[in-house]
């Protein structure tokens, strides 16, 4: 089989090709998969991670070899560097100016290695120096969306993650995907009904409500995440199931994707110029905290 | 508080990073014997640098099952944390309060998964 690629950007356009060939390879059993990049135009870097999620299904649950050919120079270049196509037998492209964070594929029971990641490649010579309060909150905020992968995801194939900075734009993408079960059907058995994959990522972001029912609490994460990205004017995209969500200045955008995604992606883009201090109730103290 | 114990969180999870609700269950499980026998605890995050709130929910937010919010009032202290960080924690002290008080609510939470069309 033959999948023709088209331009993936990091939108609700990108998710809904990621998604049609996810629809497309869903019967694909014992055989080959060739993702025909000829028709690509430009291929967003962070991309890679829920691109690597849908391939990484294809291949280990239906036992398909995966090709990837007539990749167009600039976007291997990309995808070189960020070792995306060193999986499917490119060579490596160094990362001279270090402004890659690239993918990796993190099973859930190795949650370590995620600190161990971000570490290495949060502190690449390309990747700016934010200041200590923006820093803090990014690092939160990326291991809230990977915790969250972790507990709620049941993605046996683990959690592809990757990032690219974009100096000029003064932005740092970070994707964190999934193979798992998406937020729909862990809200479905939490509430008993038969939502919607878009009203379910409606339910998941409001403040409260968890689909956690055992000794430990939830429902804090995802709003914290949503005010940083506010405060931050930066971005926040979800795409789980046939559900996808933006905020992005202060609009929220739901909407429904066109084909099934098989799991759940969070993008993160943060503004890393800013200079809030994040400090938001100062009347806080630790005598009144419990 | 006089004669507190200190429980340190950078020793109990082993370094900077309070990330993962695993490690927020071996504190818990450092804490809540100490207030079952009625000591007074300062919970010190002396050196911790990143924490989310799964560890959390999981470390203090966990406590409002066992505890009454009074308890926890009369026996537990935070010190040496972030004021940043100390605003995540009280989302999350406040966010346990309300979810340990819906319990009976939570718990009836279904388990079948309602089918696989959207």
């Amino acid at each position: 089989m033959i999948h023709y690629l088209p331009t993936i950007r990091s939108n609700k356009d990108g998710f809904d090709h990621l998604a049609e060939l996810a629809a497309e390879t869903n019967e694909l059993f014992n055989s080959r998969l060739e993702v025909d990049f000829s028709r690509c135009g430009f291929f967003e870097a962070n991309m890679a991670a829920p691109l690597s999620a849908v391939l990484t299904r294809v291949a280990a649950d239906r036992f398909n070899k995966i090709e990837i050919v007539n990749v167009p120079s600039p976007i291997q270049n990309i995808l070189c560097k960020n070792r995306f196509l060193v999986t499917y037998g490119y060579e490596r492209v160094s990362d001279v100016n270090q402004t890659a964070l690239p993918l990796k594929r993190i099973q859930l029971s190795d949650d370590g290695l995620f600190a161990a990641y971000l570490s290495r490649y949060m502190n690449g010579k390309g990747i700016p120096r934010m200041t200590q309060a923006m820093d803090k909150r990014f690092r939160q905020s990326v291991f809230e969306i990977f915790q969250n992968s972790v507990i709620h995801s049941e993605s046996l194939l683990g959690i592809f993650v990757c990032g690219q900075f974009y100096p000029q734009l003064q932005r740092l993408d970070l994707t964190v995907a999934d193979a798992g079960i998406g937020i729909r059907n862990t809200v479905r058995r939490y509430l008993r009904q038969r939502i919607s994959s878009v009203d379910a990522i409606k339910w998941a972001i409001e403040a409260r409500n968890t689909t956690k029912t055992g000794p430990q609490p939830g429902g804090v994460g995802l709003k914290f995440l949503i005010d940083f990205i506010e405060l931050n004017k930066g971005k926040i995209q979800i795409a789980s199931r046939f559900g996808f969500f933006e905020y992005n200045n202060g609009a929220q955008k739901f909407s429904k994707l066109t084909a099934d995604f098989p799991g759940t992606v969070v993008n993160l883009e943060v503004n890393t110029s800013d200079t809030s201090t994040y400090c938001l109730s100062s009347e806080i103290s630790p005598e009144n905290i419990f | 508080m006089n004669n507190e114990i200190i429980v340190r969180v950078y020793d109990i999870v082993g370094g900077p990073l309070c990330v993962s609700a695993d490690d927020g269950q071996k504190v818990y499980d450092k804490i809540a014997p100490l207030l079952r026998d009625g000591q007074k605890v300062a919970l010190s995050f002396f050196q911790v640098k990143t924490m989310i709130s799964a560890f959390l929910n999981a470390a203090v937010g966990q406590l409002y099952s066992e505890f009454t919010e009074d308890q926890i009032r009369e026996r537990i202290l935070v010190k040496d944390i972030d004021p940043e960080d100390l605003e995540l924690l009280k989302r999350v002290v406040d966010n346990a309060k309300v979810y340990f008080r819906n319990r009976e609510k939570f718990d009836e939470a279904w388990k079948e998964e309602v089918g696989d069309e959207e």
